[in-house]
């Protein structure tokens, strides 16, 4: 199923634990030598800013191909169906190039391999919808939703694991949303516990060990989405926006009362499970969500001029942190303000996936090292370590 | 670190049982760290509580009066000047240890406080009158003072950018397309000319054994200005775009000659990007504007050339690897 084989994976896996285990002096380097002499791991993994110079570079080049190609089928006027063969045909083009790159030159998370994943599934997007008035949203969101999911499965990639549980989300609001319907929040939550409570148990099945990067990102999703799903503000725009329901200011919407305790508490649950199972998902997503209550709340009620929120928020926050760093100065209850002395813990925490599930976008922005990074400790400004 | 993992590489006879004990015993007593979380909440309060008051004294600016804050911010630098001059670690030539987090954060907010206070006085009170110059250059001569005194790479990187905005070029990352005027030909040789002289100081701090790691810096900068600056030119003077091209070309050799010697892949990318740039412009002048029906060629070039430097990136990479 998955592209890679799967010995090569797990000894990628087995020499980044062991570089973990070397760095924080648990193994001799000479061990560490031993173990990636006998796991060694055939893969062009190139660095990050290779990675980026590759992923334009190959846009660039899908581009203009097409573009030639068209420009070839305009002479032979081919009309809307000659442009569709165009780019259904440049989409296999494209999946045939990614496999050819994968078994004979062994790419992997290359820049190219993205670049050539995601143009593919664009092409054949565009070639389906493009001057088709007659296709119901429901077989375009379940297209989506087949081509993504089987990217997924064949190239473990984060953003059409992402693309793909978000079309499944559409379909089912799609089928949902008939006439007026109250109910329709709580079947839409529904569907993304689902999904968080299947992806933590998926993450921890060996046999899917492959996937675990992409479970993680779904576990984020889902737990955004099942917020977003009974958040006030959601609910009371979509009503009137689907629903055409007109709501004066200050006129209650159907199930007001819940909506409001689902918009606070939850939050707040997330953050207190994720401190009680010491779970990072849980803790940052829950983080991430408490400036969402924030939002709601003065989206509705202007309870002070916004220069004193931010000052009071500010002091809060700051106050706040103060006393955390204080407080966990002897680490307490197995907590540590101390940074963790695993190199690879922004790995295993899913900064990545964290990230993109924020923003949705691909993350190809070039890091541009010339931006001054004024980072703490050794105030290491400029990304000025000078050994990339 | 994963424990199954490692019972596996054990079994194997990879790693001995005091390696084994080890890595159990740190997995075991490993503490959860809240490092990431704590630090984004007290950036983020940081952050609103410094917006929140900015909002606030700009409302009620008729009460409070720009001395008192003019004399706000005053103290304030004075207050991180201060708290730097007491904790600074000896001053050496090479790189120092700070000797904890806020004292690189109060050196930074110290020069920050700096420049707004000089900005302040000259946009209030035209303090140095009609000698803009002053105004950039008086920051610019305490922050290379203030990076070189107490070793702070940040606080370089904003003098390097007051030098050029004292040259009157903006090089922010994000301005530095946008807000610099390339029609302008004194901006263009001001700009080669800086890039060049910037990659020459990084250039003497290494061979002099002088702030080594600040070269990082400088080279970078002066790389990127120097590589706009002339393709600017090459494509504004476009009689002597020959010339500029052959520029071009020896500022792409010597980086590739640098990177390679400091094996420093970033600056092999760079040489590569911009020399590929500068050649298709170069042929496009060369040979594109004298042909007719030249857009299938012009296609036909843009998909083999950028397939050749695809090639050229993979096989730089492994070389580079070994």
């Amino acid at each position: 199923m998955i592209a890679w084989s799967s010995v090569t994976l797990d000894n990628l896996y087995i020499q980044d634990e062991a570089d973990k285990a070397q760095q924080q002096g648990c193994i001799s380097p000479e061990t560490r030598e031993a173990i990636r002499q006998a796991h060694p791991v055939k893969l062009y993994m190139p660095n990050i800013f290779t990675r980026v110079g590759l992923f334009i570079l190959t846009c660039i080049v899908i581009a203009f191909s097409i573009g030639f190609m068209t420009l070839l089928s305009i002479s032979a006027d081919g009309g809307w169906t000659g442009f569709r063969a165009i780019l259904i045909f440049a989409a296999l083009l494209c999946i045939a190039a990614l496999e050819f790159g994968i078994h004979e030159k062994k790419s992997y998370r290359s820049g190219i391999n993205e670049s050539l994943l995601w143009s593919a599934i664009g092409l054949i997007l565009t070639g389906v919808i493009i001057e088709n008035y007659d296709i119901p949203p429901t077989a375009i969101a379940l297209l989506i939703f087949g081509l993504t999911f089987l990217a997924t499965l064949r190239y473990a990639d984060m953003v059409c694991a992402a693309a793909a549980f978000l079309s499944l989300l559409a379909v089912i609001y799609i089928r949902l949303a008939g006439p007026t319907d109250t109910w329709l929040p709580m079947f839409m939550m529904a569907p993304s516990l689902l999904m968080y409570l299947v992806a933590t148990v998926l993450v921890k099945r060996k046999a899917l060990r492959h996937y675990s990067n992409c479970l993680t990102l779904l576990q984020i999703l889902s737990l955004i989405t099942l917020y977003l799903t009974g958040n006030y503000y959601v609910v009371r725009e979509t009503y009137s926006i689907a629903y055409d329901m007109t709501f004066e200011p200050g006129q209650r919407i159907p199930g007001e009362s819940f909506f409001w305790t689902f918009t606070v508490m939850i939050p707040l649950v997330y953050l207190f499970l994720g401190t009680r199972k010491k779970d990072a998902i849980l803790l940052r997503t829950g983080l991430i969500l408490v400036a969402m209550i924030v939002f709601t709340i003065r989206h509705y009620h202007s309870i002070m001029p916004l220069e004193t929120a931010m000052v009071i928020g500010g002091l809060i926050m700051t106050g706040g942190a103060w006393a955390l760093i204080r407080y966990l100065h002897p680490p307490k209850h197995g907590f540590t303000y101390l940074a963790s002395d695993e190199p690879g813990m922004a790995d295993k925490l899913k900064v990545e996936s964290l990230i993109i599930a924020q923003t949705f976008t691909p993350a190809t922005g070039p890091a541009d090292p010339g931006s001054p990074n004024f980072g703490g400790g050794s105030g290491g400004g400029g990304g000025a370590s000078g050994d990339f | 670190m994963n424990i199954d993992t490692f019972s596996k590489l054990q079994k194997e006879g990879l790693i001995s049982d005091e390696e084994m004990q080890r890595i159990t015993h740190t997995e075991n007593t490993r503490l959860f760290s809240l490092h990431w979380e704590i630090k984004t909440v007290l950036y983020l309060g940081v952050l609103l509580l410094s917006g929140g008051l900015g909002i606030l004294v700009y409302k009620n600016i008729d009460t409070i009066g720009h001395q008192v804050i003019l004399l706000f911010i005053a103290l304030l630098c004075i207050g991180c000047y201060a708290y730097c001059f007491r904790h600074r670690p000896p001053f050496s030539r090479e790189k120092s240890e700070s000797p904890n987090a806020f004292y690189d954060y109060a050196l930074l907010l110290g020069g920050l406080t700096f420049v707004t206070f000089i900005g302040y006085l000259q946009y209030q009170y035209t303090a140095f009158g009609t000698a803009y110059g002053l105004a950039t250059f008086i920051p610019m001569v305490v922050l290379f003072a203030t990076a070189y005194y107490f070793d702070h790479l940040g606080i370089l990187s904003m003098a390097i950018t007051n030098f050029a905005a004292w040259l009157g070029i903006a090089i922010t990352p994000m301005q530095i397309l946008s807000q610099n005027d390339f029609e302008n030909n004194a901006l263009i040789y001001t700009g080669v000319a800086l890039g060049i002289g910037l990659v020459v100081l990084a250039e003497l701090s290494e061979k002099r054994d002088f702030k080594k790691h600040f070269a990082f810096t400088y080279r970078n900068f002066g790389v990127h200005i120097f590589f706009i600056a002339s393709m600017a030119g090459m494509i504004i003077f476009e009689n002597y775009y020959g010339y500029w091209f052959l520029l071009i070309a020896g500022g792409v050799y010597l980086t590739w000659l640098r990177a390679f010697r400091d094996r420093s892949f970033y600056f092999v990318l760079v040489a590569v990007l911009y020399g590929y740039f500068a050649l298709s412009t170069f042929l496009a002048h060369l040979i594109f504007n004298h042909l007719d029906e030249t857009i299938y060629l012009a296609f036909m070039y843009m998909i083999v050339s950028t397939v050749g430097v695809i090639i050229l990136l993979i096989n730089l990479n492994k070389k580079i690897k070994q």
